[in-house]
């Protein structure tokens, strides 16, 4: 039973990803959207706060559980005109929890087996970070992965990079359809792994207010849930959301850097779904046109 | 010592800020073809994060440096050329609505009431929220002294907004919140939903509400169409299918409709992708449009510690008031 069918005020209630089921991790089953927090610190970034960032997200999120409210008919994309549905979302989203605090040898090692685990029963874990130094963990959890980062500091010149920090070349944000999923095409290699690191960075810093690392350029939204979206259509293993800061001094009350990446996400949990995706034996957004 | 008294200037003659430094003044007072302001600081009809309480004050504060930067014939409205004139004449600040937390028919009426006196007496009531039920009161007198002063006249109504606010209930709330002001000003006897349009609704809506809108010949424009046929033509649209039939518009002015990037200081924040040049782009195409009566809500000061929601917001209000609070240029323009 899905914990958001009950009418409860958006701020009541049990707290889970979009009012998600919650699982424990054995549960998981193949398919599944495993989502997971690493309410972990590093003590070197510039600001503190980076471990409030996991259930910041989860607050956020229950305004996009709230549409699956039995009060209300059913949700539509407005822009879209498509409905949107939620019986996949009911069935293959769950919430896991947060890996416990401890020290950061245990948190490592936590995170490490449940990606691994989440990863050996084919679901995909959504990791919500937290420091983007957790993202060496996941990767090492998923042997021969390949990577695709959006926002963030490059590390490895062998990942698919989007809109990477520091911007000195210029690289173009805006999705040359054609070109760059070609591009990324010829990258992907579908017999390894796929790990998306999802960085706030990757956005034009005045629409994520709440970014530690702010920058010239970046994508607006669109372009990055378009890039989120054909990320989605693939088998990914886990992807990992970092660099919000909920707490940023002075910015507590400002919710614009969450709830910028959960609308996001969104795309990203859609096309996993497979919703309006033309693939047989998925569903697709036109079964659940009613309007 | 005789410098000192001698450049000694007299302190303001009302304390407090009114919206534009205007006049304070009570409702009778109004004539026809002015702006008569009333506050609606109440929040407790919204269902998530609170503040808007604090929206009146803000929006007054915020209008008042703004109009001190743009004294008369000294400064030009840019995108006109037109002068900006003090809110000596055009514009009186009421003061607030009693607002009675917790109980929403004294609330209700305390609002309306004013804004029925501004209405019967010719004026343009503008309200300033406030959460966004607070715009049902402040439409519902309107359309009270309307039927009053005009007992067959129609209006038409457009709702900026990243939402529909059309929902007949809300959970806990029940049928008079934030989510509900739309569906009960379509309810009103001097308006129908196939003159309401709404501007600016982005990410999920609730499908029946949409039907039931689109249905009845209501008409939506998304973000997205703001983007794609642009903000001046979507007015333009907006405007022709409101005044379908129809004497007087009533403006309802959400500012969650602009991304929350930019104005991140609302109970409900969303990511439109609508930047400030479009929404003002908006409200310029209402400059000339035949006002009845108007509301801006969803100001939440404590939301925005950077405080540049409320001077986001203050602007607004010089975009749609503008035919108002300028005059053409007759003359050479002189220092004053």
């Amino acid at each position: 039973m899905p914990l958001r069918s009950a009418p409860l005020p958006r701020m009541a209630g049990h707290l889970s990803f979009m009012r998600a089921q919650t699982k424990a991790i054995g549960d998981v089953r193949p398919g599944d959207l495993a989502v997971l927090g690493v309410p972990f610190e590093d003590t070197s970034a510039p600001h503190a706060g980076q471990s409030l960032a996991p259930r910041a997200f989860r607050e956020t999120s229950v305004y996009f559980g709230w549409h699956a409210n039995p009060q209300f008919s059913h949700p539509v994309d407005i822009d879209a005109r498509q409905d949107i549905s939620t019986e996949g979302l009911h069935e293959r989203l769950c919430d896991l929890g947060d890996i416990a605090p401890g020290s950061e040898d245990a948190i490592h090692a936590s995170l490490e087996a449940a990606t691994s685990q989440i990863s050996r029963n084919d679901a995909c874990a959504i990791i919500l970070g937290g420091s983007d130094r957790m993202s060496e963990t996941v990767q090492s959890a998923l042997p021969n992965c390949q990577t695709a980062q959006l926002g963030g500091t490059p590390d490895d010149a062998r990942d698919f990079h989007v809109a990477p920090l520091p911007n000195g070349r210029g690289t173009p944000c805006n999705m040359d359809t054609a070109a760059q999923r070609a591009t990324f095409s010829r990258w992907r290699d579908p017999s390894r792994p796929l790990f998306v690191r999802f960085d706030l960075s990757v956005f034009e810093t005045p629409l994520s207010a709440l970014c530690d690392q702010p920058r010239l350029g970046g994508c607006d939204l669109e372009t990055v849930m378009q890039w989120l979206e054909l990320l989605g259509q693939q088998e990914v293993s886990a992807i990992m959301l970092t660099g919000l800061n909920p707490n940023r001094p002075g910015m507590g009350v400002v919710k614009v850097g969450q709830r910028l990446m959960v609308t996001a996400l969104l795309a990203f949990i859609y096309a996993r779904l497979g919703f309006g995706i033309e693939n047989p034996g998925r569903q697709t957004s036109k079964e659940y046109v009613l309007t | 010592m005789t410098a000192a008294i001698t450049t000694f200037h007299p302190p303001l003659a009302q304390p407090g800020y009114r919206l534009f430094d205007g006049p304070l003044r009570d409702v009778t007072d109004a004539h026809a073809d002015q702006i008569g302001v009333v506050g609606m600081p109440s929040d407790w009809t919204h269902s998530s994060r609170l503040g808007t309480r604090f929206g009146p004050e803000a929006l007054r504060r915020a209008t008042s440096l703004l109009q001190s930067l743009r004294p008369q014939g000294a400064s030009f409205d840019p995108d006109t050329s037109l002068h900006t004139v003090p809110a000596t004449d055009w514009l009186i600040d009421c003061g607030d609505a009693e607002i009675t937390a917790q109980d929403v028919d004294a609330t209700t009426e305390a609002i309306a009431a004013m804004t029925e006196m501004l209405t019967v007496a010719g004026a343009i009531p503008l309200a300033l929220g406030g959460d966004h039920y607070n715009s049902f009161p402040a439409c519902l007198g309107y359309s009270r002294g309307l039927a009053k002063r005009a007992p067959n006249a129609r209006f038409g109504y457009i709702q900026i907004d990243g939402h529909l606010d059309f929902s007949d209930r809300l959970g806990a709330w029940g049928s008079h919140n934030h989510a509900t002001n739309a569906r009960r000003i379509s309810e009103l006897p001097n308006t129908d939903v196939s003159n309401m349009v709404w501007i600016g609704i982005t990410g999920w809506v609730d499908g029946g509400d949409l039907v039931l809108i689109e249905e009845q010949g209501g008409r939506v424009f998304s973000a997205g169409d703001v983007q794609k046929l642009g903000a001046a033509e979507v007015m333009r649209q907006a405007l022709a299918h409101a005044m379908q039939g129809c004497h007087e518009l009533y403006l309802s002015i959400d500012i969650d409709a602009m991304d929350a990037g930019y104005l991140p200081g609302t109970g409900s924040i969303v990511h439109s992708g609508i930047t400030p040049r479009q929404y003002y782009d908006l409200l310029d195409g209402l400059a000339e449009a035949p006002l009845g009566g108007l509301d801006i809500v969803e100001v939440s000061p404590p939301l925005d510690p950077s405080q540049r929601t409320e001077f986001l917001s203050a602007e607004m209000l010089f975009r749609v008031l503008r035919r108002f609070r300028t005059r053409p240029v007759t003359g050479p323009v002189t220092e004053q």
